[in-house]
């Protein structure tokens, strides 16, 4: 510490915390050495934006009209997969989420494979599932809803253990102490308690699997991605207009919609 | 009110129950189910065969092949840089975007406005169709990869941040503001220190899902570990595909051990 | 002269509720005032408008001569410090940052967004922190300290701003008797040696009497009682305690017994 110095830190010797200094250096170490491998190049991303702009532009086109009917059917079916895909998860996820709730689980044993497995299904993106599952049964749909309610299973079942583990002890005793066996105990003290909080998790997981949905298309797995990606290729920037236009339009009314119902969930009926 | 009243009190008949509408709900939403099946031409015989035949599919990725081991850890370490870049890039403009988006910090409606709608876009873009965009001006690599996890992750990043702030308490803002502190210092002062331990939950959760969805981008010619297994696939090459999700399974558990570990040490 | 001057004040909150309804008074420099009231009486609103942190619906404020208004108030609020009920200091910070906020309006920004302070502005902190007997504390986190502890830090911040105006808004009221006997001591002792006007809302009348250089009796948004605690009587007590309403008010008669 030198007296000379006249910035100091709120600290006794006057300079900031050892552990935030090493975070810093190691993020900023960290950022230098993967630079070369991400291939970080200022000159190249200024250089970049006189094109990022030429494609703007690009983008100001008249629209083409002429897609407008295959766009709605393309983005019903991407919101059908969607749907239907969160439907299967929730089923499957419930009993899922009782094997892997810790207080709810019939053996330690089961509580740590479901944890493991659900940790497995939703290691891998949808897409990589996409792809696998394109390969198994072909394009379409299909695969599409299957790697969806695949990966959400891995998620859904996860947050709906924890939402469990977290019930009020008292209630799910006083079911018991009137005799209820376990599956009831499970089912009417335990369910509804945590049900608030499934219906956030829903809304959540509704809203990742639409922005999900729109992409797979790109592997052949149904939905608006395969027309995205051949109006990008083919330099349509008639229809890719107006295909991110009904994406942007779409997720934004369902994120809306699920900030509301969860804020009224939150905070009562009334918000 | 005691027992004798209780006694006299004719029985009054139980008021009407009140219609559950639950059966309605549960049938409707059965209905529209079985619509979308229909609609989307999902054929349970397709699924069926295509269950009988799973079996048999999947026992060809039974042995991975892993010579070529070396260039696949290279492609997870590009893909795991890709994903650091993003997240941080996506952590440098939600700290200056969220408290302008949080109604408590913002000076002005205006900018409130403003920042909560570029975080509303920003979040609304998938992340793959900006990789497209940004190849597409910046050419094939892990950079544009980067940029659009960066963009796409600054959105949700940046609202998670904002409600954390919305929710700091008032009093706190106050005893800040009452000292004649200007915008940045009650962000520095009230703001971060009250939701540190929030956000970095919140960066941890970003950073995983970036590695998640890093290891797709090469699909869209973004670099990254994505590429090698697409064209894997496409070449019927089940050893080595199957080497490849190995590798990425094993690194994205690892990511999640770390992180839920993390998170541990942090409360 | 007077360093705080009220003129025809009055406050309507947007749920259209009038809190303040015609409030005038001068208060002189380096006196110690103290507001007193039964709650919802609009006590925290006015102590609030000599900060800036409600404005005025109608008539003004003024501080040594100057109008609060929104464009001067971070000016205004940098010689008008504001000591809370409820502490407010920020729970994850240390006690000396907490303090050295009360150095921010002095400074520029570009340093104190990265907490970088000035070696004086640490002096000044050490030198508040010592007034309040808290100095062994300096390093420990705000939200360590006991309630009496973390109020003397509330204190420090207003001190450490080298203030004209020291607000207290029911500074006593979370705290025990010995640690609100303490801090009432502190807060007449920062007048008396520095000559800072300090003004302050309590509800113990007991301790308004034997701190106060002067007492003014709030109700229902108006001034009812203005004077020094010795023409304080049991009538006036009365008048400003009164509800609305209530013709045979025992509670009040009960309390009032013992004031
Ligand atoms: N932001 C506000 N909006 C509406 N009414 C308020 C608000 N703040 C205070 N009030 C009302 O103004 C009245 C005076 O409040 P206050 O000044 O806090 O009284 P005191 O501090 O004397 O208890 C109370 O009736 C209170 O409900
Ligand atoms: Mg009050």
């Amino acid at each position: 510490m030198t007296p000379a110095l006249i910035w100091r830190w709120p600290t006794p010797n006057g300079l900031p915390p050892l552990p935030l200094v090493g975070g810093v250096l190691a993020l900023l170490a960290g950022l230098w050495l993967t630079a070369p491998i991400v291939e970080v190049d200022f000159v190249r991303l200024i250089g970049s934006f006189g094109r990022m702009l030429a494609f703007a532009g690009q983008m100001f086109v008249t629209p083409d009209w002429e897609y407008v009917p295959q766009l709605l059917a393309k983005m019903l079916e991407t919101i059908e997969m969607t749907v239907l895909s969160t439907a299967i998860a929730i089923v499957v996820s419930l009993p899922l989420g009782i094997l892997a709730a810790s207080n709810a689980t019939p053996h330690p044993v089961v509580y740590r494979l479901t944890r493991d497995l659900l940790s497995l299904m939703r290691a891998l993106p949808e897409l990589v599932w996409a792809l696998v599952f394109v390969s198994a049964v072909g394009l379409g749909p299909l695969p599409g809803v299957m790697a969806l309610a695949f990966v959400t299973v891995g998620f859904m079942g996860k947050f709906f253990a924890e939402s469990i583990e977290v019930v009020d002890h008292k209630a799910v005793e006083g079911v018991r102490a009137h005799g209820a066996g376990w599956l009831q105990v499970r089912l009417f003290a335990m369910l509804p308690q945590a049900l608030p909080d499934f219906v956030g998790t829903v809304m959540y997981i509704l809203d990742h699997n639409l922005r999900a949905a729109a992409i797979l298309g790109l592997v052949g797995a149904g939905g608006i991605g395969y027309d995205l990606v051949m109006s990008m290729r083919l330099f349509q920037y008639d229809r890719l207009l107006l295909i991110a236009l009904a994406i942007y339009v779409v997720v934004t009314v369902l994120d809306r919609a699920s900030d509301r119902l969860r804020s009224r969930i939150i905070h009562g009926r009334r918000a | 009110m005691n027992v004798h009243d209780l006694k006299s009190a004719r029985p009054q008949p139980l008021p009407p129950k009140p219609r559950n509408p639950m059966p309605v709900w549960v049938a409707a939403t059965l209905a529209m189910l079985w619509l979308i099946v229909w609609d989307l031409e999902i054929s349970f015989e397709t699924l069926a065969y295509g269950v009988e035949d799973m079996a048999e599919y999947f026992s060809r990725y039974g042995q991975p092949d892993f010579t070529d081991l070396s260039r696949y850890l290279y492609l997870m370490g590009v893909t795991l840089a890709t994903a650091l870049w993003g997240t941080v890039f996506a952590l440098l403009v939600a700290f200056f975007l969220a408290p302008l988006a949080a109604r408590n910090f913002a000076p002005n409606v205006v900018t409130y406005r403003i920042a909560r709608e570029t975080l509303n876009f920003m979040r609304a873009m998938p992340d793959l169709l900006l990789a497209l965009i940004f190849v597409a001006a910046l050419g094939l690599g892990p950079l544009p990869g980067a940029l659009a996890l960066g963009v796409h992750t600054a959105g949700f990043l940046g609202k998670f941040f904002a409600e954390s702030l919305e929710r700091v308490d008032k009093g706190v803002c106050e005893g800040v503001a009452s000292t004649g502190a200007n915008f940045a210092q009650m962000v520095m002062y009230a703001g971060w220190p009250s939701i540190l331990r929030e956000a970095l939950g919140y960066v941890l959760y970003i950073l995983d899902r970036n590695v998640r969805m890093a290891s797709v981008l090469g699909l869209v010619g973004a670099g990254g570990i994505g590429l090698a297994l697409h064209d894997t696939l496409r070449l019927f090459d089940y050893g080595q595909s199957a080497a490849l999700i190995l590798v990425i399974l094993a690194t994205i558990l690892i990511i999640d051990y770390a992180s839920a570990w993390l998170r541990r040490r942090l409360d | 002269m007077s360093a705080i001057s009220i003129q025809s004040v009055s406050k309507r909150f947007p749920n259209g509720f009038e809190a303040l309804k015609g409030i005038d008074a001068e208060i002189r420099s380096g006196s110690f005032t103290v507001v007193l009231g039964p709650s919802g009486a609009g006590k925290s609103t006015l102590l609030r408008l000599m900060n800036g942190l409600e404005t005025p619906t109608t008539g003004m404020v003024r501080i040594d001569g100057e109008i609060v208004d929104r464009r001067k108030v971070r000016h205004i609020r940098s010689r008008v410090a504001m000591v809370f009920q409820q502490f407010n200091l920020v729970d994850r910070l240390s006690v000396v940052t907490n303090v050295l906020t009360g150095r921010l309006a002095h400074r520029s920004w570009v340093g104190s967004v990265f907490y970088l302070f000035r070696q004086e502005d640490l002096g000044i902190a050490r030198e508040a922190l010592c007034r309040v007997g808290l100095i062994d504390k300096a390093w420990s986190r705000a939200d360590k300290l006991s309630g009496g502890q973390q109020q003397r830090v509330g204190i420090a911040r207003a001190l450490a701003q080298r203030p004209k105006v020291i607000l207290a808004d029911e500074p006593v009221a979370s705290l025990d008797p010995v640690s609100s006997e303490e801090i009432m001591t502190l807060l007449r002792e920062i007048c008396d040696r520095d000559g800072i006007t300090v003004v302050v809302n309590l509800h113990q009348v007991d301790l308004a009497r034997r701190f106060a250089d002067r007492i003014i009796g709030m109700n229902g948004g108006r001034i009812v009682f203005d004077g020094k605690p010795e023409e304080m009587t049991q009538s006036v007590l009365r008048t400003i305690y009164q509800r609305e309403g209530i013709e045979d008010d025992t509670s009040l008669d009960m309390a009032l017994a013992y004031a």
